[in-house]
């Protein structure tokens, strides 16, 4: 009979069930070796004994060629032996561990087998045993290289697929600075964070957190991602969007798997942040005493069809921040264990300016000391209102109104017409009369060119940005160019015809003269990159005469 | 460059008295086909603009007006207009366009005020 040897794992006689490790290519040498192996195995009976079977630990125990027919214990083992024709066994014990057995059926000569051929076999197990446990041991630790090679892969790969689908670059909000911090673990975590353009220049922003690691994490926060920014196109609210994304992504989800994620919809004009919450962090907000949270509740997505999520509102005021982020920061731990923890980061959000992000992360390696491995992704999105946006509606208020409109024109003479015939469109359904309106299409037209050639120096990459917003008060319309020229000078004074006609002043320069006078408030306003005018006709109806 | 956006018409009313017809823009792109316009008219002692068929004026279009009103007193002559919706004629009042260039409400008008 033969005498094979092998790991447990692989012994065809027997079968440990350790794990599902199966052979992988091998090279060279011990390819050869497999394929000899692989020729016995098919040749040898294999035989199942389960591991609580007694027989093995009267195996362990008595280390010593054994007659099946003498042994008294009867098992499954033992019958299984019999059945596969074994007359000896030899257990291969090492440091006291039963390794494997040698299984001798009949001697060729059919003779019994003698106190030499026991004493020889002993001999041969005990040199044997020790050899076999270092083939096992080098086989383990082979199969443990390769997982370790094919988890960094995995995790290469989910980095891709999760990095590929963070936004590329960062919203261009007229009168917000935006900024975002995304710096994923070692093994990555399923963090993500996106912004949605909305219609009439409304800003959809997401922060989320896949539970689980690794490649299933990464396609789960894609495709929730592509659902919701899809759902947010189509729905209006929040709470409804969370809705439909939860009820689509349930069908699909891997179990043990659940989305935290906040989506909210800012308005940019008015600082006014409607959100819906699936389990996530809150959001956090600074006021003028300090930063708070504000509190939706809502199951995480994914866990169970038909949830429904709770909105709430915050109004993020001039040249205050909002911040949403991810667990990774506030749980982050410091040398001592102890952690970051949630009121620390509203606090320093509290007390700092605009730039909450820096803060935070500088706040976070105080805390962490040198040498801190990063537990999980850190992901910090901040929106920063500015500051000067409060003088622009210090006539009408901090509200505008409802947005009516939001568009764009390239910067191009003559582009002015079609801003000036689009904007009386939108305004068709309110109650201005056809005197008032054609004073509005001049306005509209003039402060157009202005942005036009003036602010953006009739580059045609350059857009001219047009907003529409009606309250009971008033409709304003607001124009934002680029900025690149510099704002149209408030001449001296009124332009003056007669110094025109004695050649004192140019023909031209009517524009500023003619906006001021055809609505009933003119506002102009300047950021760093940004020239707006704001065009006010009061609703209330009687013009200037 | 574009088609000019206005297309200006010249007729004489009364010897002495020419109309343009103005039909269109008035814009900075008017610029050429007005002054060339203007350049053709000789002997007349009085410009009567017909903004009829005007369909949109906007400040440079002022500015136009304002360079013809200057070429207009050197050559000694007076400048009248009409057919100007209310709009316009808000504006011309507004820019005081209307001290120099006399509205009237249609065409006899004007001739009748030109002659007079």
């Amino acid at each position: 009979m033969t005498a094979t040897t092998g790991s447990s794992r692989r012994i065809p006689w027997l079968r440990l069930p350790r794990g599902d490790e199966r052979r992988t290519r091998r090279v060279d040498r011990q390819a050869e070796l497999d394929r000899e192996l692989a020729a016995v195995e098919s040749e040898t009976p294999s035989i199942d004994i389960a591991p609580h079977d007694p027989v093995l630990a009267y195996f362990q125990g008595s280390p010593e060629p054994v007659l099946v027919d003498q042994l008294r214990i009867e098992s499954p083992g033992v019958q299984a032996l019999r059945d596969a024709g074994v007359t000896l066994v030899v257990p291969l014990v090492t440091q006291g561990e039963l390794i494997g057995l040698l299984n001798l059926g009949e001697r060729l000569s059919e003779q019994e087998y003698s106190a030499d051929d026991r004493k020889l076999l002993e001999n041969l197990a005990g040199q044997a045993a020790p050899a076999l446990r270092v083939a096992q041991l080098v086989r383990e630790q082979e199969a443990e290289v390769r997982r370790r090679e094919r988890y960094e892969q995995e995790m290469r790969v989910a980095q891709l697929i999760q990095q590929n689908f963070l936004p590329k670059q960062l919203p261009a909000t007229s009168g917000w600075e935006v900024a975002a911090f995304y710096r994923p673990a070692r093994e990555v975590g399923g963090d993500f964070y996106d912004f949605i353009d909305l219609p009439d220049g409304r800003l959809g922003i997401v922060v989320g957190d896949v539970t689980d690691k690794g490649v299933p994490a990464a396609l789960v926060m894609a495709s929730t991602r592509s659902v919701l920014r899809s759902s947010a196109q189509r729905l209006v609210e929040p709470g409804q969007v969370l809705e439909r994304v939860n009820e689509m992504i349930s069908q699909d989800m891997p179990p043990n798997m659940f989305v935290t994620c906040l989506y909210g919809v800012l308005e940019p004009s008015t600082g006014h942040f409607r959100f819906a919450n699936a389990g996530h962090n809150l959001p956090c907000v600074q006021t003028e005493d300090g930063a708070v949270e504000v509190r939706a509740t809502g199951m995480p997505l994914g866990l169970l069809p038909g949830m429904i999520y709770e909105e709430n509102e915050v109004v993020v005021e001039p040249g205050r921040t909002l911040l949403l982020y991810s667990d990774a920061l506030p749980e982050a731990h410091g040398p001592e264990g102890d952690m970051f923890g949630f009121p620390k980061l509203v606090e320093v959000a509290g007390v700092s300016g605009d730039d909450v992000i820096d803060e935070l992360l500088t706040e976070l390696d105080r805390f962490t000391g040198p040498g801190w491995e990063q537990e999980d992704d850190i992901t910090l999105v901040s929106l920063t209102r500015a500051a000067m946006a409060q003088d622009a509606f210090a006539s009408t208020g901090d509200d505008p109104g409802r947005p009516l409109a939001a568009f764009t024109i390239p910067s191009a003479p003559g582009n002015e017409r079609e801003v000036m015939e689009r904007v009386a469109d939108v305004v068709s359904g309110l109650p201005i009369d056809a005197d008032r309106l054609d004073r509005l299409k001049t306005a509209v037209s003039e402060a157009t060119m202005n942005a036009i050639e003036h602010g953006n120096q009739n580059r045609s990459d350059l857009l001219v940005e047009v907003r529409v917003f009606a309250s009971e008060q008033a409709l304003l319309v607001r124009i934002t160019d680029q900025g690149a020229g510099g704002s149209v000078p408030d001449s001296i004074g009124d332009p003056d015809l007669e110094a025109k006609l004695r050649g004192e002043q140019s023909p031209r320069g009517w524009g500023l003269f003619l906006i001021k006078n055809m609505v009933d408030d003119m506002n102009v306003f300047d950021d760093e990159d940004h020239h707006t005018v704001d065009l006010i006709l009061r609703m209330d109806g009687d013009a200037h005469g | 460059m574009s088609e000019s956006p206005v297309s200006l018409g010249i007729r004489e009313a009364q010897p002495g008295i020419t109309v343009i017809d103005i039909h269109g823009d008035m814009t900075p792109a008017a610029e050429d086909a007005l002054m060339d316009a203007y350049a053709q008219i000789n002997g007349a002692n009085t410009v009567v603009l017909n903004f009829g068929g005007l369909d949109y004026m906007n400040s440079g279009g002022i500015g136009l007006l304002v360079m013809l009103l200057v070429r207009a007193q050197r050559q000694k002559q007076r400048l009248l207009a009409y057919g100007l919706t209310d709009h316009y004629r808000q504006i011309f009042e507004l820019t005081r366009l209307d001290d120099a260039i006399t509205i009237h409400d249609d065409e006899s008008a004007a001739v009748k005020a030109a002659s007079g």
